[in-house]
């Protein structure tokens, strides 16, 4: 037990390394094809913000470019008026006023005189402004705290020779509004210098709705910053100096802030014209934020999963371990179970006819197994012109079956050897098996001893099922019943006696015959027996008619026990002797004519059909040429004895010669469906003899090959 | 063991008489023989008063079937008694023969 249990255990312990194992590979695969995936995908992810915080900041750029545009249009579109209005000074407020009704995006306007053009007016800048209200109103900037000569959008244009951008700032004059201003010189055509400087300004509020209606992500949000570094929209709580710097290069990029306390990544763009540049920060929680959490799904069903394998593996391995250790022992109980069999197989006499030749004595058994071991048994044995035998039925299946059914037939040879008398056979085998009966296994057994001499049969039954009788009538044996081998120690078996007389015959079996049953759960019954015996034939004949009923009548329904059966025919004390012919022939092909008159006499002799004889005739013809031809080397005179002895239902050929050892039974069997091509010319004598024949023995005793052929009739 | 060999038209009619044992299949082998220089054409064997055949007679038939079969020709065994038949079941030669 110890060692299987060790078997088991390192079974188990490989198995569960290889479980392991095969869960690490699991688990490291799942976890690679999930970074891989996550990685690719932040991938995609980055790659698909910046494309759309790209594409965003285009739009943006555009919708600001137009407006920027409609401003400048609406300026510059005034210049040459502008310019005409240098010589008559008094339209000058006109100019603006056109400039701010046309244009809905100019909030006011504004033409300033370079000091000094003018005699007349040493500073001049009618402002034009619009009301909330949509009503124009006119102010003059040419105060002396505003200086407009020194403000930038009069004098940077006028550097640069061109027109120009203010720096946004907040206008106070009607409530804080964050203004830019757009400046053109004015040059006076006369003389080429600039005479004036022409404005309009805008309001840059929408440009926070602008800004504020970027949605690419949730929490994106966008910001403008001026040329000289100032925040224009700024919706951050902080100056950013880094990103202003980034910005202020003029060029595009990106880059990563802690933007109101969010790691975000900025997109940043130039805005052509204005000098500004625009960015749009979006929270890295924005883009990533759903592969994050997607990765924390998948890391928790892993985890689930992994957990899941690991628990299957380890039952199935539980049960691999188990039903593996089940299947050998299975193996190992079926295969000595099947050598169990074997050796009690062997143990019980199987060639028939037994003793082939005793002419007084005609006796045939069989057991036929159930798919179980079973116990069942029968024996026999001549000792002294005495026929010994028994049957017998151990209760129960299976080994312990098998082992008491080894005993009770050791039992029984060991006694029966130096015991005549079956009364005391039965009792001291019963003795002798209580001692060692330990199981409480039980044998119904039936002892027999005929003398062979007279036909007188005494017989002892330890409770087996009565045999049947057949002589004139089929009939059951009377029997005391006693007690089963192997109950109690010392009953007292009862003996009987009855004389069988010439061509008597008794039919035993165990109840695997009586009781097979059908489907529909009917048993055989000694009925059907009896009915099976009916007619006088050779006991061999009588066990096949047998067999063939029992099998029509079970059909195809499991055979549940062991079927043994034993049958003694008994044809000693006969009345007329055997008919016994006989005939000695030479080894000369012209001798084997003789045969026929010798067959002829035989069949005379015990009234055999025409058409059997024919048959008869061609096998011992066939048996006998074989010889003549191969037995004796050329120019040799040989003999060949045949002789026949016929009893009821059976005739027994034997044909002797002492020529050189040769079994023909070996000779391999004719192809009988090849063509006539391959069909060889010779071969068939040994078939027909085997063919017609019931059995054919061979063997080579004191010098002689003798073939011994039986016909049943 | 007798047997008679005549020609109709262009038939060759062996017929078989008595017992074909193997004594007898001696005495008949050469007719046998002879009958095989036929065997491009119709070689019948006429077995009505054939009672009896043993593998040595089997043998004779079954060579000259084979030389019919070589030379294009046909054996046909006429009126076989219901004991031959039986020899002939038993070693397949009703399968090898034109048995009418």
């Amino acid at each position: 037990m110890k060692k299987k249990d060790n078997i088991n255990y390192s079974i188990f312990k490989r198995s569960t390394w290889a479980g392991l194992m095969l869960v690490l590979v699991a688990a490291l695969t799942l976890e690679a094809t999930s970074l891989i995936q996550f990685y690719f995908s932040q991938r995609e992810l980055a790659k698909e913000a910046t494309n759309r915080a790209e594409t965003q900041l285009e739009v943006s750029k555009n919708k600001i470019m137009g407006v920027i545009s409609q401003a400048e249009a609406a300026v510059r579109n005034s210049v040459w008026i502008a310019q005409w209005a240098l010589r008559h000074q008094d339209s000058i407020p006109n100019i603006s006023t056109r400039i701010v009704s046309d244009n809905p995006v100019i909030m006011g306007s504004t033409m300033a005189l370079v000091p000094g053009f003018s005699k007349e007016f040493p500073l001049y800048s009618p402002y034009v402004y619009r009301n909330i209200d949509n009503s124009l109103d006119t102010t003059s900037l040419a105060s002396a705290e505003y200086d407009y000569p020194h403000q930038e959008w009069f004098v940077k244009p006028i550097e640069i020779d061109d027109g120009y951008w203010s720096e946004p700032y907040i206008d106070t004059g009607g409530g804080e509004i964050l203004m830019t201003t757009f400046s053109e010189p004015i040059k006076d055509r006369e003389t080429g210098k600039t005479a004036a400087v022409l404005t309009g300004d805008i309001s840059l509020d929408w440009l926070s709705e602008l800004i504020g209606d970027i949605k690419i992500y949730p929490n994106a949000t966008g910001m403008v910053l001026s040329r000289t570094g100032n925040w224009m929209v700024n919706k951050g709580n902080g100056e950013f100096k880094e990103l202003k710097q980034l910005m202020l290069t003029g060029e595009s990029g990106s880059t990563r802030l802690n933007i109101n306390g969010n790691d975000s990544y900025i997109y940043y763009a130039p805005i052509e014209r204005t000098g500004w540049s625009m960015c749009i920060a979006v929270p890295k929680d924005d883009i990533f934020g759903d592969i994050r959490k997607l990765g924390t799904w998948i890391t928790l069903l892993q985890l689930l999963g992994l957990a899941m394998l690991i628990f299957i593996l380890r039952s199935l391995l539980r049960n691999q371990a188990k039903y593996r250790s089940l299947n050998e022992r299975e193996k190992v109980i079926e295969n000595e179970l099947h050598i169990a069999r074997n050796i009690q197989m062997s143990m019980i006499p199987k060639t028939f006819p037994p003793f082939p030749e005793r002419h007084d004595l005609d006796m045939a058994a069989d057991i036929v197994p159930a798919k179980e071991i079973g116990g069942d048994l029968y024996d026999f044995f001549i000792r002294g012109e005495k026929l010994f035998f028994c049957i017998g039925d151990v209760s129960g299946k299976g080994v312990p079956a098998a082992l008491v059914m080894a005993v009770t037939r050791s039992v029984f040879r060991s006694v029966a050897t130096h015991e005549e008398n079956p009364g005391k056979i039965v009792t001291n085998m019963n003795d002798s098996m209580v001692d060692v009966n330990e199981n409480n296994m039980f044998v119904t057994f039936f002892c027999g001893v005929l003398d062979l001499t007279n036909g007188h049969l005494r017989y002892c039954n330890a409770g087996h099922n009565p045999p049947l009788t057949l002589t004139d009538a089929i009939r059951t044996l009377p029997v005391e019943a006693n007690l089963p081998l192997g109950i109690i120690q010392g009953f007292d078996y009862v003996e009987q006696k009855t004389v069988l007389k010439y061509d008597d015959a008794i039919f035993f079996y165990t109840d695997g015959l009586s009781e097979a049953e059908n489907k529909s759960q009917e048993q055989f019954g000694v009925m059907r027996i009896k009915e099976a015996l009916h007619g006088r034939k050779r006991s061999e004949m009588h066990l096949k008619t047998i067999q063939a009923e029992v099998g029509k009548f079970v059909g195809d329904a499991p055979q549940s026990d062991d079927l043994t059966m034993l049958f003694i025919h008994y044809l000693g004390e006969c009345r007329q002797s055997p008919a016994r012919h006989s005939i000695t022939l030479t080894n000369k092909i012209g001798e084997i004519s003789k045969i026929e008159d010798f067959i002829n006499g035989i069949a005379t002799d015990v009234n055999l059909d025409k058409s059997v004889a024919s048959k008869i005739n061609l096998a011992i013809e066939e048996a006998v040429t074989n010889v003549v031809k191969y037995a004796y080397p050329d120019d040799t005179v040989g003999t060949i004895d045949v002789s026949a002895v016929g009893q009821p239902g059976l005739l027994t050929f034997t044909i002797a010669d002492s020529g050189t050892p040769f079994d023909p039974t070996q000779n391999p069997e004719p192809d009988l469906q090849a063509s006539v091509q391959e069909r060889p010319i010779g071969g068939l004598g040994i078939h027909l003899v085997r063919t017609i024949m019931d059995s054919v023995q061979y063997e080579y005793r004191d010098g002689k090959n003798i073939l011994t052929l039986t016909k049943n009739i | 063991m007798e047997i008679i060999i005549t020609k109709e038209n262009k038939e060759v009619i062996a017929s078989l008489k008595g017992r074909l044992d193997t004594p007898a299949s001696l005495e008949i082998a050469k007719d046998i023989e002879s009958l095989k220089g036929e065997a491009g054409g119709t070689v019948i064997l006429d077995c009505s008063e054939m009672s009896y055949i043993s593998s040595s007679g089997l043998r004779l038939f079954l060579s000259l079937r084979k030389a019919a079969a070589e030379k294009g020709g046909k054996v046909i065994i006429r009126n076989i008694c219901d004991d031959v038949r039986s020899v002939f079941m038993m070693t397949g030669f009703l399968n090898l023969f034109d048995i009418q």
